[in-house]
């Protein structure tokens, strides 16, 4: 049985969360924080390592090299003790470290899927913002470190558009609204490419957003334990915010019947074991608020959300923007806030209306132009909308077929992974 | 992690959060597949698309047993194991290595049911319903682990079988000749039980990768050599040699091709006592993972390496640079450019 029989390995690599498992499976089989706990004792190890060297490490009962965590384990060894440092990889949605990286790659695949890489094609994503040397590293360490057969990168925005693909009408022209955990970017992608000038990002994602959140919390005096204030507010963030139409009328609605609205939170401080509880009042509809007011978050930057997926149509070509416009994808976990879709959707449409409106009026009723078309889509696998994607792309006949593969590494070299193989013969 | 571990995390996983929340009616039907070849199906079925599937086709009364038998199901999952091609020389029953059945039901009792036919595709279906699980915390959470580790269970019972017999050192009269067993997919390792106080296992080892045959050759030399260390002397005995052991005389031919040597380790009754058992069998079953997998990670660890030496190269070469670019390069702070060899070399003519 040839590696192509078998499912291909999917592997979406967020600045939070790394998402991993087999094609054609619906969700992820592995969830787990981008997090690496490294022993960085072997780093100061003598050049040559001798036999007394080994048999030194031997006896303390450690492989240095190998004694490191990824995930949920690498946090509560790290904090269990002081020999694990934690080191995050990816950062912005951009690989920073590739000792680290190579490492969790190797835990996911030996200690996650439990696979063995010489079997399976892989599927991997990039940001639109990853550097041509990014991929051929990427491509270095799969091909030969792992030996995989074949690869291929895959755009995250393009994986979110096909993940919609399982519904009855196809579409791969959309803008893709992508908020993951360290990066947030609105990308216009037509008929499957991805239009690079126009690409714009918003300097608000997922994390701030839980800042955003205890800080709130903080101002209003609640008593969180600090040592897992993040966490704590991570947590709030996921299971009470929500977008509201209005924050005035949310403001009323609070103040009249606060029973109904503000929640309790109880837990128990990790250090001492005594239960604390607090209230979460006004940040339940403030945080996510943040992504149509920056201006309460952050000095530096005031367009709202709406407004710069808006400027991103303006700036694509004039032939594709009634298309882009019809179908705006939300991707990522920080989407999934109830009511985000509705709010982006009013806003938008606003947005859109009124420059009809003022160019109707400008032109003084002799000519009324079509209106336009806008819609905020979501889908029920939306927080792993391009893991599904990428489940779903890998599993086409053709997929084997648009992958690098280990030949051609052979042959020519990491430069194979600059361009996409799909368009083969051109470099 | 330097051993392989024998629970699949993605079966536990799975089977954890069917205990922990029975009553989520949520339709589960996974796949994935492990080192070898060994595949796996799990799927449950609630309670509303079985019944849509029998309302199509039964009267009222009926529905109402149907109803009875459905409202159980959600805690019913079924797990779906498919095993590597066997060789030729390996024996397969019925899909299934020798005693395989048997072991199941000695590990999972009650819970596990064995559908036969298995579905298409397979080697191993069983029905397992969750809800006859033990209730104290612990003794569920090891079954759990037990399920989790089926192809320990499934692929380990001809070994277990040997092994277990090794340590009453009793010789099973059937057993007493050269036994091939399945690990890989068209590949066996071989297992000679013929004295009751001793056991030969032989690996052919095989490897696609030319820099993997290199590295493997070195590996196992060196695991032969550090065998003999002083802190090892009650570990199995091992050997390692280029060409087809003796022991293997019997062997048909192309089980004996190998690119990487022929490892062979011999097992006392001192390494299956008791609780050791399942760990030998563990280890045993996945020696050639077990080398694979510390290939790819010396690997990764020579890249580690690397790009370390890369590093304090270019830092050399900045060192290196001349005194007023240094200083225009703080200025703009926005150089990413890395200096090449060539560039260096001309920088330090100019």
């Amino acid at each position: 049985m040839d590696a192509a029989s078998r499912p291909a390995v999917v592997i979406d690599n967020g600045t939070g969360y790394t998402k991993i498992g087999f094609a054609g499976n619906v969700e992820p089989s592995f969830v787990i924080p981008s997090v690496v706990a490294v022993n960085e004792s072997f780093l100061n190890q003598s050049e040559g390592r001798s036999m007394g060297n080994y048999i030194a490490q031997y006896n303390a009962g450690i492989m240095a090299d190998l004694d490191f965590f990824i995930g949920e384990e690498a946090v509560s060894q790290s904090r269990a003790s002081g020999i694990y440092n934690l080191s995050y990889p990816i950062q912005h949605s951009k690989v920073t470290n590739w000792d680290t990286m190579e490492k969790f790659w190797q835990q996911c695949i030996y200690n996650y899927l439990s696979c063995d890489p010489e079997d399976h094609y892989f599927l991997l994503t990039e940001s639109p913002i990853t550097s041509p040397e990014d991929r051929e590293y990427m491509g270095e360490i799969m091909f030969e470190t792992f030996n995989v057969p074949g690869m291929y990168i895959a755009l995250q925005p393009v994986l979110a558009l096909s993940a919609g693909c399982s519904t009855p009408k196809p579409q791969m022209t959309g803008v893709v609204v992508d908020i993951g955990d360290g990066a947030t970017h609105v990308v216009p992608v037509v008929d499957g490419y991805i239009i690079g000038s126009s690409i714009k990002s918003f300097p608000i994602s997922g994390s701030d957003i839980t800042q955003f959140v205890l800080q709130l919390l903080r101002e209003r005096g609640e008593l969180i334990p600090p040592e897992d204030s993040f966490e704590i507010a991570r947590k709030v963030k996921e299971m009470y915010c929500y977008n509201s139409s209005s924050i005035v009328k949310e403001y009323n609605k609070y103040d009249k019947k606060p029973e109904k609205y503000i929640k309790q939170w109880t837990g128990v401080k990790p250090m001492t074991g005594v239960p604390f509880s607090f209230d979460i009042g006004y940040e339940r509809f403030l945080g996510p608020e943040v992504f149509f007011h920056p201006e309460i978050y952050v000095d530096d930057f005031r367009t709202p959300l709406p407004d710069v997926i808006d400027m991103c149509v303006q700036s694509a070509p004039i032939d594709t923007r009634r298309g882009l416009y019809k179908n705006v994808v939300l991707s990522g976990g920080s989407t999934m806030f109830k009511g985000f879709q509705k709010r982006l959707q009013t806003d938008l449409k606003k947005i859109v209306d009124d420059r009809i409106a003022a160019s109707n009026a400008r032109l003084g009723g002799d000519v009324i132009s079509h209106p336009v078309e806008v819609n905020v889509v979501s889908h029920p696998v939306q927080r792993f909308a391009v893991w599904f994607g990428g489940s779903v792309v890998s599993s086409l006949p053709e997929f084997h077929e648009s992958c690098h593969t280990k030949e051609d590494y052979d042959e020519y070299g990491a430069s194979i992974c600059r361009t996409s193989p799909i368009f083969k013969g051109m470099y | 992690m330097i051993l392989l571990q024998s629970p699949s995390r993605f079966l536990l996983q799975i089977l954890q959060d069917r205990v922990l929340s029975p009553d989520k009616g949520v339709d589960l039907d996974c796949h994935s597949v492990e080192f070898d070849d060994v595949r796996y199906h799990i799927q449950v079925k609630s309670l509303i698309s079985v019944l849509l599937q029998m309302t199509s086709l039964v009267v009222v009364i009926e529905l109402r047993i149907g109803l009875q038998f459905s409202m159980r199901n959600p805690h019913v999952v079924v797990l779906s194991v498919s095993l590597p091609i066997p060789p030729p020389e390996a024996i397969f029953f019925d899909g299934l290595p020798f005693g395989a059945i048997e072991a199941i039901k000695a590990a999972y009792g009650a819970v596990a049911q064995i559908l036969d036919p298995p579905k298409d595709g397979y080697n191993l279906t069983m029905k397992l319903n969750l809800s006859k699980l033990p209730s104290d915390e612990e003794q569920r959470q090891a079954l759990l682990v037990k399920i989790a580790s089926v192809r320990e269970v499934v692929l380990g019972a001809p070994l277990r079988f040997v092994l277990k017999n090794l340590a009453t050192k009793t010789v099973a009269p059937e057993m007493d000749q050269l036994i091939a067993l399945v690990h890989r997919p068209k590949e066996s390792f071989f297992l000679l039980p013929q004295q009751a106080e001793k056991v030969t296992v032989v690996y052919p080892m095989r490897f696609q990768d030319s820099t993997d045959i290199v590295l493997a050759t070195s590996f196992l030399q060196e695991l032969i050599e550090s065998r003999r260390t002083a802190g090892l002397n009650n570990a199995p005995s091992c050997m390692w040699s280029p060409s087809p052991p003796l022991e293997l005389k019997g062997a048909p031919a192309q089980a004996l091709t190998a690119n990487a040597g022929f490892v062979t380790f011999v097992i006392f009754p001192r390494h299956v006592e008791g609780k050791k058992l399942d760990r030998t069998v563990w280890s045993l079953l996945t020696f050639h993972a077990y080398v694979s997998y510390h290939v790819k990670c010396s690997e990764g660890f020579m890249h580690t390496r690397m790009r370390r030496r890369v590093e304090s190269l270019i830092q050399a070469l900045d060192r290196a640079k001349p005194e007023s670019e240094k200083s225009k390069k703080l200025v703009s702070g926005k150089s990413f450019k890395r200096l090449s060899l060539n560039e260096a070399r001309s920088n330090s003519n100019s």
